[in-house]
């Protein structure tokens, strides 16, 4: 499924947005020129991570020295502190904690691609559809997961 | 020097010694330092500042008493005192006598290099089975890197002693030049309980009662410097660094470990410089010694600590001859398997102390 979040003229660096796309809430970061999507749960214990503070890495050669990255790569859960990537969700709590659940974000050229349809041009928004089948008697909709299909409008990832 | 009677292959890596009083290091201080000491009627206190008052059960075992050896202030009492009966093949002595030093800077690097000369005539020229630790003043780091320097490559040498009760802990910035040197001479560190009287004995403030002062060393102070040691990166600074914690107590260590990790993940930000676990971190250079041992009553309580400190691995045998601190040390020897015990009695320190 494809979740718009925002024009990107309206979404500054260093500033987030919290989507709900049904019972999911995820929330979309935006570091420099990159953007993330993390499942906004934090798999420690259902916190809303995405509401806690974005930080960079530290690293050090040894007491006393510092060396913090340019731009943020963590999210910190606002209940426990606890971290994850926000590229990979990623936990940095030990062997056997789960990581969060991040997603891919793109941005989507905004102008119309598609032919006029009875002179009407498409916009950015496509509802999502499931495929449907007719098996013996009954009418089934398949929510699974699906392959992109081919040529469908959008624009490139 | 007489045959060895015969070893059981025990090292005993916490063995007292002292010199019975100040006039015993005269010959080894300087002529400046020997009329300070007649001048202002300065002495050695026999009860270490009240840390082994002379009555406590914990001071001495029945049988060092009656022997007069608390400790033993002479090769000679030591050798018929524990070191043939115990037949051990390796003893490591500690002498903690200037750890209640006044705090004149100067005094306490004279009465250091005294202690340490005096340790390599009267007792590791004399019998083959002795090792020591050296001692260094606290007061100054230069001096204790000094002195470091000037006896620190003496075979016989295999330990810097360190009081657990110091001024501020020995993971401090300031006191890494210290550790370094000891690093540099593949000298482990010691932190040994006790230190100045007038240093709190626990991490909040004065005392006023041997209870809990014999208490803080195992139970409170302890904890503290190994949070410093860690927290202060001093292992990341000084990889090859080996610490021993003796006299101070072990199965205080798998519940200050759980939490430290734990609150290390939420701060780690704070301490980059600390680059793992701090349990891995103590599991790869921290030991500690088996007397006083505090252990529950009931075998399969006593089993389920070793395994949560991993015991075969963290410790190391310790009389501390002459002191009395009760039964736990055979409870812990019977609940130890016979690899187990082979490598706590013997192994460990060989490995820990280059004994080999």
């Amino acid at each position: 499924m494809k979740i718009v979040v925002s024009r990107l003229d309206e979404f500054p660096p260093g500033e987030r947005r919290i989507v709900q796309a049904g019972r999911r809430s995820i929330g979309v970061f935006r570091v420099g020129d990159r953007f993330y999507a993390v499942n906004n749960h934090c798999p420690h214990q259902g916190g809303p991570l995405c509401l806690g503070r974005t930080k960079p890495w530290v690293r050090s050669a040894g007491p006393g020295d510092y060396a913090m990255a340019e731009h943020d790569a963590l999210v910190a859960c606002p209940w426990h502190g606890w971290e994850y990537d926000l590229a990979t969700g990623q936990s940095f709590l030990g062997p056997g904690e789960p990581p969060a659940r991040t997603y891919d974000v793109s941005v989507e050229a905004g102008d119309a691609t598609g032919e006029p349809v009875h002179g009407r041009l498409p916009g950015p928004y496509v509802a999502e559809t499931f495929p449907v089948h007719v098996e013996d008697a009954y009418v089934v909709v398949d929510t699974s997961p699906r392959a992109p299909a081919a040529g469908v409008s959008g624009g490139a990832r | 020097m007489t045959a060895a009677p015969p070893t059981t292959g025990v090292v005993d890596t916490d063995v007292h010694c002292a010199p019975a009083t100040i006039a015993a290091l005269t010959p080894y201080l300087e002529p400046y330092w020997r009329t300070y000491i007649q001048d202002g009627g300065v002495s050695l206190s026999t009860t270490q500042g009240g840390a082994y008052p002379p009555q406590a059960p914990t001071s001495a075992t029945p049988a060092a008493r009656a022997a007069g050896a608390v400790p033993a202030t002479t090769v000679d009492e030591l050798r018929t005192g524990l070191l043939d009966p115990a037949g051990l093949s390796t003893a490591v002595l500690n002498c903690t006598t200037s750890f209640h030093c006044n705090r004149n800077p100067y005094y306490e690097a004279a009465l250091t290099r005294a202690v340490n000369d005096w340790l390599v005539t009267e007792w590791l020229d004399r019998d083959d089975r002795l090792r020591a630790s050296m001692v260094v003043p606290t007061l100054d780091t230069e001096a204790a890197v000094a002195e470091i320097e000037r006896i620190g490559g003496h075979p016989g040498f295999v330990q810097v002693l360190l009081p657990v009760r110091a001024d501020v802990p020995w993971g401090n910035k300031r006191h890494h030049p210290m550790l370094q040197a000891a690093a540099a001479h593949d000298l482990v560190v010691g932190l040994h309980a006790w230190g100045r009287i007038g240093n709190a004995a626990t991490p909040t403030g004065i005392t006023h009662t041997y209870l809990e002062d014999y208490l803080g060393n195992s139970q409170l102070i302890v904890q503290a410097q190994v949070t410093s040691l860690v927290t202060e990166g001093v292992f990341t600074r000084v990889p090859q660094l080996r610490v021993v914690l003796a006299e101070c107590g072990f199965s205080w260590l798998p519940t200050l470990l759980w939490r430290f990790d734990k609150d290390w993940k939420g701060v780690w930000r704070e301490v980059p410089w600390l680059d793992g676990r701090p349990s891995e971190v103590v599991r790869r250079h921290i030991r500690l010694t088996t007397s006083p041992a505090h252990l529950p009553r009931d075998a399969a309580q006593v089993r389920q600590v070793l395994d949560l400190l991993d015991a075969a691995a963290m410790l190391l045998h310790a009389s501390d001859h002459p002191h009395d601190h009760g039964t736990g040390g055979d409870r812990l020897l019977a609940a130890l398997t016979g690899p187990e015990r082979e490598r706590v009695q013997s192994r460990n320190a060989i490995d820990w102390y280059r004994l080999g």
